[in-house]
């Protein structure tokens, strides 16, 4: 028997672990019944014939028509993907760059507290203002620099919303790194930028990449501006493409399902993957 | 000297951006809601008109309705998302093996575009092809049009609003399980505390905290809910379903009322700050509590 085992005779397990066996399988069987079959039922229906989606009866007919017409060439769907991802890439890019120089200069570079305090409240503060209530102000400043009506408006306004998280979450990174390293290099001679970008944002690339995937999943998935500041059409991300496809007259619902299939994908990809990122990201509010 | 410059360049482009996207909208909102705006020929005019923005509120019958709607949404979106939340978290807690993939799953609604889960819910929800009419019809009930009659319409974007939102509060109190002091739950075992017992008196009181914390981001995103409302119900029937936001689009994009909405955006962002106030001065009030 080793030490360790006669120390603390529970270790490796839960206090917890004499729990109902009965209850918490009902709990967890509910739990995971009640979130894949809304999302099995949306992927089953997307393979579906649509003359078996409307059918009365339940009478399943596979087929890959509603992607065929989805993808097909009078379509703009394939563009409005395409926008998306381009989207995705420089909005995650530009707010990760801005957030990383500026966290690492917060916590690294011998910032006065009371300073560093002001802008963590700051950005905290922000992710409380409802993004709706921005858009009179957003509309008039985003006219008089010309800046409306196209990929470029969205690509700001979702690094804006997206940076307070961002910096918060960055900082706590970069708060985990000695900063004897810093001055170290600095004996080398290395210049101040040169120690962030070839020492720190290295060490620090586990943080920035977890901020990254996270920051790239909201752009990928957010619709409130690109609703008010696209024209819709092949200017529109894909967010606004499934959006226009839901409509009070009268739904395609196979088209609808493929293109929620083809859209929820990429994420769920990423959410078995990426998990401990997405969860980091998630609970990022626990931080403050 | 070197070291100044980087320290200050670093985070002026943050500053810069943030003051032109950010700063600029709000003094914008702020001035708007003190003036009556008008969009002509692509450039705005603001007459100032005081107070009369604020004055027009108190009888807007739209507006009062769209902050019952919104209290109702989320008290009870956020109520039963914390419920639901912290059953499944101690139910995975209780696991010696499978933790992991379970809760990888649980996680999965989170993420998922909001858009889409509009499209998930109407599959489920619409009366002639969804899967609950379908269900109900296989047991012999009546079928429902679920988005077409006011209370069933709310109820069914709460329901949507909890499905999407039940992993945060499931990660927070997991987080927060893990965190407990396990010798502290071994000795009420040893001393024979039933797993109830512990649960109630030892567990339940170590994770307010977190639950609170919790509760408060919840209540943020329940003010910014937008999404499903403006594609499931489009903030109808009647009106049931009509939270702030979908109120604010409205005035913003289909009356063109900038003055008044910038008016109503100033008023909600002060209620959500009073609130989100209340609720931390009540967990310093319950932290100071447990610690004495």
């Amino acid at each position: 028997m080793s030490s360790k085992y006669r120390k603390n005779p529970f270790a490796g397990r839960s206090p917890l672990d004499d729990s109902p066996r009965a209850i918490n399988r009902v709990v967890l069987g509910g739990a995971l019944l009640s979130t894949l079959v809304p999302l099995v039922w949306m992927v089953f229906m997307a393979f579906q014939r649509p003359r078996a989606i409307i059918s009365p009866t339940f009478s399943p007919e596979f087929s890959l028509s509603n992607f065929e017409d989805l993808l097909g060439p009078q379509k703009v769907f394939d563009e409005q993907i395409l926008n998306s991802v381009v989207l995705v890439i420089s909005a995650t890019t530009i707010c990760v760059a801005l957030s990383a120089l500026a966290s690492y200069s917060l916590s690294q570079l011998n910032w006065h507290p009371k300073m560093v305090l002001v802008f963590l409240v700051s950005a905290g503060l922000i992710q409380l203002i409802p993004p709706m209530t921005l858009i009179p102000g957003l509309f008039y400043t985003l006219h008089i620099l010309g800046l409306t009506g196209s990929l470029m408006t969205l690509v700001i306004v979702n690094v804006l919303i997206n940076l307070p998280f961002a910096i918060i979450m960055m900082k706590f990174y970069f708060d985990s790194l000695p900063s004897e390293l810093r001055e170290a290099s600095q004996l080398d001679g290395a210049s101040e930028f040169s120690i962030f970008r070839l020492v720190m944002l290295p060490l620090a690339s586990p943080g920035v990449a977890a901020v990254g995937i996270f920051v790239g999943i909201q752009v990928w998935n957010e619709f409130l501006f690109a609703l008010i500041f696209s024209q819709g059409g092949e200017e529109a991300p894909i967010t606004i493409g499934i959006g226009s496809l839901i409509q009070p007259w009268g739904i395609n619902w196979g088209s609808m399902a493929a293109a929620g299939t083809m859209t929820a994908i990429p994420v769920i990809v990423l959410a078995i993957f990426a998990s401990r990122q997405i969860v980091a990201g998630l609970t990022s509010g626990a931080i403050k | 000297m070197k070291i100044l410059n980087f320290k200050y360049l670093s985070v002026l482009p943050l500053i810069a951006f943030t003051g032109v996207f950010l700063g600029l909208p709000l003094v914008q909102l702020v001035i708007m809601a003190f003036g009556d705006v008008t969009l002509r020929a692509g450039t705005f005019t603001i007459n100032f008109v005081g107070f009369e923005n604020f004055n027009r509120m108190l009888d807007d019958e739209l507006f009062l309705n769209s902050i019952r709607v919104t209290l109702v949404f989320t008290v009870a979106a956020v109520l039963l998302t914390l419920l639901f939340g912290t059953v499944i978290a101690i139910a995975v807690d209780g696991l010696t093996r499978h933790s992991a993939w379970i809760q990888n799953i649980v996680v999965w609604p989170a993420i998922v575009t909001p858009v889409v889960i509009s499209v998930i819910w109407l599959l489920i929800l619409s009366p002639q092809i969804g899967l609950l009419n379908k269900i109900f019809e296989f047991i012999g009930l009546e079928k429902q049009i679920w988005l077409g009659e006011p209370t069933p319409a709310l109820i069914a974007v709460i329901a949507v609003d909890v499905w999407h939102w039940t992993p945060v509060v499931f990660l927070f109190v997991y987080t927060a399980l893990k965190g407990v002091d396990s010798s502290i739950l071994e000795a009420a075992k040893v001393d024979g505390a039933t797993y109830f017992v512990r649960l109630k008196s030892v567990v339940l009181p170590l994770i307010v905290p977190a639950l609170i914390a919790a509760a408060a981001l919840r209540v943020v995103m329940s003010v910014k809910a937008f999404d499903e409302m403006y594609l499931l119900t489009f903030g109808g029937p009647a009106n049931a379903t009509s939270v702030i936001t979908i109120y604010l689009k409205r005035v913003f994009l289909e009356s063109f009322d900038y003055g008044y909405g910038a008016a109503l955006s100033l008023t909600v962002v002060l209620m959500v700050l009073m609130t989100l106030l209340v609720m931390l001065g009540g967990q310093r009030i319950l932290r100071r509590r447990n610690v004495e």
